[in-house]
């Protein structure tokens, strides 16, 4: 019953006209970056990150959050309508709804997708909204080893799991890391890797290194390599479901809500493989196989586009109770925070209540916007895909300036941009990874306080990880989440495999 | 694969770059603990692993379950230069023209290079034009939002707020 008091007071604060103001914008802005290609909730939030010098707290968490879940409601249009899936998450939606599509159902696949976003995202807040108090009460025992380890635990998926290369990520998360010891060690007060360079004193800037990676080294890839890519739009129709497809979609929507939520939970983030285990799991109890792969099935579409919208709900989880992210979004909304001093973690409920009830309730508000948003005007955001995309990435290009350079008010990032982008583009041709550097760089400064402190306690001793029974469990899991993903994704692959083709 | 070995190589050469920064952070520890050398020294050795490694897998057959990067197999340098040269005007104008002017150069220059990679770049006067005005509308509102409703410092050209 306490758990409704809070939620009911974040609903008093949340449903305030300026914050409702500020979910509503921030739900815009998602859907927009979803739909347009070239753009990404990440760096739509990074590109907004300056607002936090203004703006107050409880409004700019909302407007993140907002763009955080609306790019996912969005991000299905232009996988539906283009076959260019955004991110890894919608990479299912864009095989089956594409096929709809191409057979003319482009509107009832989008429908369900829609309603399916909003069916499990409403569903995946009511899950947070009991589970996260629940973990931040178990986790104020943890201490300086587990938090540690759990960080570790974080480090290791997103470098190790999520990639087609382990070598890959890690070399990607280290390169995060190193960008992270830039600047005051936080403990001594000593300057490291300065190099002399006044700018460097107070580190790299998150944003810098986000915007730069993510937006501007995604415009000089595609000015360099994709120029003359060519993408086909599917014809938009009626956003109709028939009683059948109704019939059809709503068991997809629960069951891929229950498959993606928990893959939230765990710092094993990332949507990708929830979206293929829900879409093995609909083509094995469909009664219409024969139109998976064919002319599109829409349990194809229900399921795995709902156990995205779940799995991305509760990536919220580990954020607010641990101050663990487990995405790229989820990181920079973990430097938001620091922006205001706020650090996430289990004493988050209690010192900050009142802003973690107000942004639960306001997914719930946004939820229905976003549904209102994504349905009956859904035929305005394909008109976003007509922009050219000479002005779509020039104009992202000055969104970058304005992150960058309204954060610290300094022409020497926009340079540093300048070759944070062409860091991107290396990396994108030879397919490194580029979350890992993102976490890896926000989260190695906390993992070495805590590490140094776990050592402190243990007087000197690294036994100390092993002599405490939470964080030997902790040890446990990072050595089954190394192992366990493997089989796992083998067997997804092997039977989506077996979908495809039988 | 010369270009992969060159990028281990790059990784090997950060590594050492790390580890010479590192002997140069004191080892103070305080209370028992690791100094503040200690996780630099981490980094460095973990990049000279993964660095000596990607040097090995791209000599021996190139990098594993490597996915080809998309798109064509030759760069568009041509499109790079416009783009660059807009990025790094911006940096070096920001400050003099104000926010509005820069970006929307940037934007112009921006266009002209992802219209040269699409083969139809517009040298004539009016699409210069026609451009401007619109990096001129994207950038104006952004720059009128940020500093007039949110009070967030940009640089203008003059000290109105408004250009």
């Amino acid at each position: 019953m306490e758990t409704l008091n809070l939620l009911m007071q974040g609903f008093a604060t949340a449903a305030t006209p300026i914050n409702l103001m500020w979910a509503f914008v921030g739900c815009m802005i998602g859907t927009a970056v979803g739909v347009l290609p070239g753009i990404g909730p990440a760096v739509a939030v990074a590109m907004l990150l300056p607002i936090t010098v203004k703006v107050e707290a409880t409004a700019s968490m909302i407007f993140f959050a907002g763009i955080y879940y609306g790019a996912m409601y969005g991000g299905s249009t232009t996988s539906i309508l283009l076959n260019t899936p955004g991110e890894a998450g919608s990479m299912v939606t864009a095989m089956e709804g594409n096929k709809m599509a191409k057979s003319g159902r482009a509107g009832a696949a989008l429908a369900t997708a829609a309603i399916g976003s909003f069916v499990a995202g409403t569903i995946a807040t009511v899950l947070v909204t009991f589970f996260a108090p629940l973990v931040a009460e178990y986790a104020v025992r943890l201490g300086p080893p587990e938090y540690f380890l759990l960080m570790v635990l974080a480090f290791t998926t997103v470098s190790a799991v999520l990639g087609k290369s382990t070598l890959r990520g890690m070399v990607a998360l280290f390169v995060g890391l190193a960008m992270g010891l830039i600047g005051i060690d936080q403990i001594t007060g000593q300057a490291r890797y300065t190099g002399g360079v006044p700018e460097f004193m107070d580190g790299i800037e998150v944003v810098l290194i986000a915007v730069g990676l993510f937006a501007v080294g995604e415009a000089l890839y595609n000015v360099m390599y994709e120029g003359r890519t060519d993408e086909t739009q599917n014809r938009l129709t009626s956003t109709h479901m028939t009683k059948e497809e109704w019939r059809r979609s709503w068991p997809a929507w629960i069951r891929a809500t229950f498959i993606g939520f928990p893959f939230g939970t765990i710092p094993a983030g990332g949507s990708e493989i929830p979206t293929f285990l829900s879409y093995a799991a609909e083509k094995k109890l469909s009664k219409n196989k024969e139109e998976f792969g064919t002319t599109g099935a829409i349990e194809g579409v229900a399921g795995p586009e709902a156990a995205n919208n779940a799995a991305i709900t509760a990536t919220l989880i580990p954020l607010l109770t641990l101050g663990i992210p487990t995405s790229n979004t989820t990181a920079i909304l973990l430097g938001a925070f620091q922006n205001y001093g706020i650090q996430p973690g289990p004493q988050l409920f209690d010192t900050n209540g009142a802003l973690v009830w107000a942004l639960i309730a306001s997914m719930y508000i946004g939820n229905v916007m976003l549904l209102i948003l994504n349905l009956p005007l859904v035929g305005l955001w394909v008109k976003l895909l007509n922009i050219p995309k000479s002005y779509l990435y020039a104009g992202i290009l000055v969104f970058s300036t304005l992150g960058v350079y309204g954060m610290r008010q300094s022409a020497f990032d926009l340079v540093l941009l300048y070759a944070i982008g062409l860091l991107g583009v290396v990396m994108r041709r030879f397919d490194f990874p580029a979350a890992p550097v993102v976490v890896g760089m926000i989260l190695g400064p906390l993992a070495e306080a805590q590490m140094r402190n776990a050592v402190a306690i243990g007087e000197g001793k690294w036994t100390i990880f092993l002599e405490r029974p939470g964080s030997i469990t902790l040890i446990v899991i990072i050595l089954t989440v190394l192992i366990l993903p493997r089989l796992l994704r083998r067997w997804a692959a092997r039977r989506l495999a077996m979908a495809v083709s039988g | 694969m010369p270009l992969q070995t060159l990028i281990g190589a790059g990784l090997v050469l950060l590594a050492l770059a790390m580890a010479w920064g590192a002997s140069s952070v004191s080892s103070e520890a305080g209370y028992g603990g690791v100094g503040p050398n200690f996780f630099p020294w981490v980094v460095s050795i973990a990049l000279l692993i993964c660095g000596v490694l990607c040097v090995a897998h791209a000599l021996t057959g190139g990098f594993r379950n490597l996915e080809e990067g998309s798109g064509d197999v030759r760069a568009h340098w041509k499109g790079f230069i416009w783009v660059s040269a807009g990025l790094l005007l911006n940096a070096m104008l920001i400050t003099t023209l104000g926010f509005i002017l820069s970006c929307a150069l940037c934007f112009v220059l921006s266009v002209r290079g992802f219209k040269s990679a699409e083969g139809e770049l517009d040298l004539r006067l009016q699409a210069w034009i026609k451009d401007s005005l619109i990096g001129f509308a994207v950038a104006a509102p952004v720059y009128w939002m940020f500093t007039q409703l949110l009070a967030i410092n940009l640089p203008g050209l003059t000290n109105t707020g408004w250009l």
